[in-house]
């Protein structure tokens, strides 16, 4: 099947839909898992790869960590789809992440917030952001945050992306 | 830029009616409370024509679900979002139109939306007349539970809790700030940021209505114009018991009706919302009459 990819945003929301239509194309990650002090626990190199999808209403992506290059065992490589759908009804991207590694699926809302592009979940004892920062055209950073409990907002992972290609 | 001032006489009404009970829990036997049907019960008691209404805007009910949505601890949170941008819509046309908009609830949590169309035109101010801040929000409250948007319409229009209802189309930041807020009869005791100005319900049954609406609008910048917010659950539970969370002390209907007239002989009104009657909870109808009463000569500004 390959009518889940498109090539352009659908002309009736493009503007909206530029906002992840931006990544487009294939990005090399360093993605760095912090300590609960914020010190590096561990670094990875992966690789993010976007596309319009659904005749230009989403954007799908998929997330690799590590890099098919790079040899491990197939249960420790995820390989995680992402898919994110401009909802011009509540002006608001609604997101989901589907794991093949484990049994997560991730709901998650999303929108511009200033320069940055901010995701966002609540669950019982968390709230949860991902936010894409430092935008470039060829490259950009992100990052997950946590507020667990009332508590302080904690970072708990970051991306560094390079553009490798572009479609 | 719409027109608000009305030092040259009142603007003509335009009656948005929101059935929904979306912020509210589920009743005892878990389904959707009464709330919702509360403007059909207004307007059948003759609100809009005792209002003199020159348009009446009816939206449509919203599926309620008392269980959790994905990716949200308010409930009904989704929901939410897309039925209030259509209020947007329906505030910003009646204001862009040069009406008064009256929104009749239905729940707290259409401040968002109300909050929203009016910015679409001005920087705001809130009066927030309420027996209850309507403060909870992630940090003050254990979610665990799911919340009840009506019990956070006031931190969810000062950009305090989840995206989804703090973000808002054409806005980088909250829907109103702060020092542009006024809480007027609280009988809860719990503080608020220090840039809010609080007149706790025992302060302003002292000071009377005429004071208590001076001091409220002497507090807001006088470039910003003012909407106003009416939880019902203000008046005293002896005298509207039919509401969501009934309390004592409050107000009577003719101390809310010198409140309202008050406010609105300022000049400074853009819309009005009055929420959160229920008639589910009142089966011989013995409230809409005086409470179509009190907001009629109130809105025009008829002292009690």
């Amino acid at each position: 099947m390959t009518s889940i990819l498109s090539h352009a945003p659908d002309t009736r929301h493009a503007a909206d839909l530029r906002l992840f239509g931006q990544f487009t194309g294939a990005w090399q990650t360093r993605v760095t898992y912090l300590r609960p002090d914020g010190s590096p626990a561990r670094h990875i190199t992966g690789e993010w790869e976007f596309s319009y999808a659904l005749d230009g209403r989403a954007v799908v992506d998929v997330w690799r960590v590590p890099a098919g290059t790079i040899p491990c065992a197939d249960t420790q490589r995820e390989v995680g789809l992402c898919v994110r759908i401009w909802d011009p009804r509540l002006r608001l991207w609604r997101f989901t992440f589907h794991s093949t590694a484990t049994t997560t699926v991730i709901h998650m809302y999303a929108r511009q917030v200033g320069p940055d592009i901010v995701l966002e979940r609540a669950e019982a004892d968390r709230i949860e952001r991902w936010v894409f920062h430092d935008l470039q055209p060829a490259t950009f950073s992100w990052r997950n945050e946590i507020s667990r409990n009332h508590g302080p907002w904690r970072t708990v992972q970051t991306v560094r992306a390079q553009r490798t290609a572009k479609t | 830029m719409a027109n608000h001032d009305q030092t040259n006489g009142l603007l003509p009404v335009e009656v948005i009616c929101v059935p929904w009970s979306l912020g509210l829990r589920p009743d005892a036997g878990g389904a959707e409370p009464g709330t919702w049907s509360a403007p059909r019960a207004l307007c059948e008691a003759g609100l809009g024509r005792r209002l003199g209404a020159v348009a009446v805007t009816e939206l449509p009910h919203p599926p309620y679900q008392a269980e959790a949505q994905p990716g949200t601890r308010v409930r009904n949170g989704v929901t939410l979002r897309e039925h209030s941008l259509l209020l947007v819509d329906a505030v910003s046309d009646a204001i862009a139109g040069g009406r008064l908009p009256v929104v009749l609830g239905g729940d707290c949590s259409l401040l968002l939306g109300c909050l929203g169309g009016a910015r679409r035109h001005h920087e705001i101010a809130l009066v927030h007349i309420d027996g209850h801040p309507d403060f909870t929000h992630p940090g003050n409250h254990d979610f665990a539970t799911l919340g009840a948007a009506a019990g956070m319409d006031l931190a969810l229009a000062t950009g305090r809790g989840e995206l989804i209802l703090t973000r808002w189309p054409g806005l980088d930041g909250p829907l109103v700030e702060d020092r542009h807020v006024v809480q007027l009869g609280d009988r809860t005791g719990q503080a608020l940021p220090p840039g809010l100005l609080v007149i706790g319900i025992d302060e302003m049954l002292a000071m009377g209505m005429d004071a208590a609406a001076r001091r409220a609008v002497e507090h807001l910048r006088a470039t910003h114009p003012i909407w106003v917010h009416v939880d019902l659950d203000v008046l005293d539970a002896a005298i509207l018991p039919s509401v969501d969370t009934p309390g004592t002390p409050g107000l009577t209907f003719e101390e809310l009706t010198r409140l309202l007239s008050r406010l609105r002989q300022t000049g400074r009104i853009l819309g009005v919302d009055v929420t959160i009657y229920n008639p589910h909870l009142d089966p011989d109808s013995a409230h809409p009459s005086p409470i179509v009463g009190c907001v009629a000569a109130g809105l025009q500004g008829e002292l009690a």
